[in-house]
């Protein structure tokens, strides 16, 4: 008995022009962010005398650093808890599973949509105009970009609920607020806890990013020392900050574990 | 109790009901049979008001609930809670958050009537599959339905659970109710039903 072997296929020419067309990107992309290894090495010196100054780094301000940290981790806090009640609603308004109207779907996301599109850096921006350098800023900055984020996540697994009790429930005259609050949140409640939680993580690193740009906390820290350029100052705070991250980042994926989400 | 007359209903040109009629009076349980594809479990949720009919007409005196063969609870939730959103119909918005007591001592005795009121704090998921649909038919006992429609109520089950819960639906229809029921297996329809349904594959148009 013969066994035709398949011929070895070359690539189409679709894959050929794909190819081609991801090479063009990249050199495109080489020349406008003036990528030069070149430059890199020719540049160590500078690297070296800055690592030389920020090193041994100065402890003498850890206690300092240490506040901060938990105004950062605060500010991450409240930003995630205040969105809660905002993103709940968008996410029911957005989910296929709770609302049938079309008109009421869009707009919801039109709303997640623009939340989401704008950084959270830029909306503390806006809100220092308004409340002042601080804490409070960052906060206001977060509910506003969380709730898109978080409203878009919890919206899809919404969307992604077993429609079985939802069906049931509309067979026995329930009304769709009812089917939210009785078959859709009941379902899908571990899995919002577990985006919650990878939330929370994702904004105590953001709202040190919200610090650079004056919104306090250990970010805020960091850009003070740069500017007086006490490296030894910096690299402390920057420690501090490896150390919360981590801290969040392992709680909160223990807890997500324990939820099964 | 349910009448339902030249029942038609297509989807994407394939015709699935073409003229069905069914008429179920209290205290009668029917049994609809037939292959794959002939428009049964379409019937029920027309019935049910899940699908909207292409034509005919569907009426139910007082309520009609519906039994599935996938059960539909919400596993995370307690038998209790499960039994209680049967009676969400009649409860306005603001009296639905939390089951009024009212609500949870009539879910208890629906309870009670599956066999199941020990089991009322258990999460639906830890129950076994024949407990979970009694609990859905005990859910549908607090919705006050006078109709059972139920989609293939036993083929998930194992056969001590299934007769269980076919003697159950047919003490309800006893108790007066009128019980509809897609079934898979003949001998069960012909051990249990008073009435038999064929339904044939629509002729395509």
């Amino acid at each position: 008995m013969t066994i035709t072997v398949p011929r070895r296929r070359w690539p189409s020419a679709t894959a050929w022009v794909v190819t081609a067309v991801v090479v063009v990107v990249h050199v495109l992309a080489w020349q406008a962010t003036e990528f030069s290894p070149a430059a890199l090495v020719a540049g160590w010196e500078g690297m070296a005398d800055f690592l030389s100054e920020s090193l041994p780094p100065d402890l003498s301000v850890l206690g300092k650093s240490l506040e901060a940290a938990v105004i950062t981790l605060y500010i991450g806090l409240l930003g995630t808890t205040f969105s809660i009640p905002f993103a709940l609603v968008l996410a029911l308004l957005a989910s296929r599973a709770t609302t049938s109207a079309v008109w009421g779907r869009q707009a919801a996301r039109a709303v997640l949509s623009f939340l989401r599109s704008v950084p959270d850096v830029v909306f503390a921006l806006i809100f220092v105009t308004a409340v002042g350098l601080g804490p409070f800023a960052g906060v206001l900055a977060l509910v506003f970009h969380n709730t898109g984020v978080m409203g878009k996540l919890w919206a899809e697994a919404m969307d992604e609920s077993d429609r079985g009790p939802r069906e049931a429930l509309r067979v026995a005259g329930a009304s769709g607020p009812q089917i939210a609050l009785h078959a859709v949140l009941p379902t899908v409640l571990p899995s919002l806890a577990g985006l919650l939680l990878y939330r929370l993580d994702v904004n105590v690193r953001s709202s040190l990013v919200l610090g650079l740009v004056g919104a306090g906390g250990i970010g805020f820290l960091i850009n003070q020392s740069i500017k007086l350029f006490r490296f030894d100052e910096m690299v402390t705070h920057i420690l501090v900050v490896l150390v919360l991250v981590v801290v969040v980042d392992q709680a909160s994926a223990f807890v997500r574990k324990r939820l099964g989400a | 109790m349910l009448a339902v007359s030249g029942l038609r209903k297509s989807f994407g040109g394939r015709t699935v009901l073409d003229g069905f009629d069914l008429r179920v009076e209290a205290g009668e349980f029917v049994a609809l049979l037939g292959p794959n594809g002939s428009g049964k479990s379409t019937a029920l949720r027309c019935a049910a008001g899940l699908e909207t009919p292409d034509g005919g007409s569907v009426e139910v005196r007082g309520s009609a609930a519906m039994v599935f063969q996938k059960i539909h609870l919400v596993g995370r939730r307690t038998a209790l809670d499960n039994v209680c959103s049967g009676a969400l119909g009649r409860l306005p918005l603001h009296r639905s958050l939390f089951y009024p007591q009212d609500v949870r001592e009539e879910a208890v005795r629906c309870l009670d009537r599956v066999g199941l009121a020990d089991r009322a704090l258990e999460r639906c998921a830890r129950l076994s599959g024949g407990q979970q649909q009694r609990v859905a038919i005990a859910r549908a006992l607090c919705q006050r339905a006078n109709v059972i429609l139920a989609d293939e109520p036993v083929s998930a089950l194992d056969p001590q659970a299934a007769v269980q819960v076919m003697e159950l639906l047919v003490d309800l229809a006893a108790e007066g109710m009128a019980v509809v029921a897609v079934l898979h297996q003949p001998e069960l329809a012909q051990r249990y039903a008073h009435r038999i349904v064929e339904m044939r594959t629509a002729v395509a148009v």
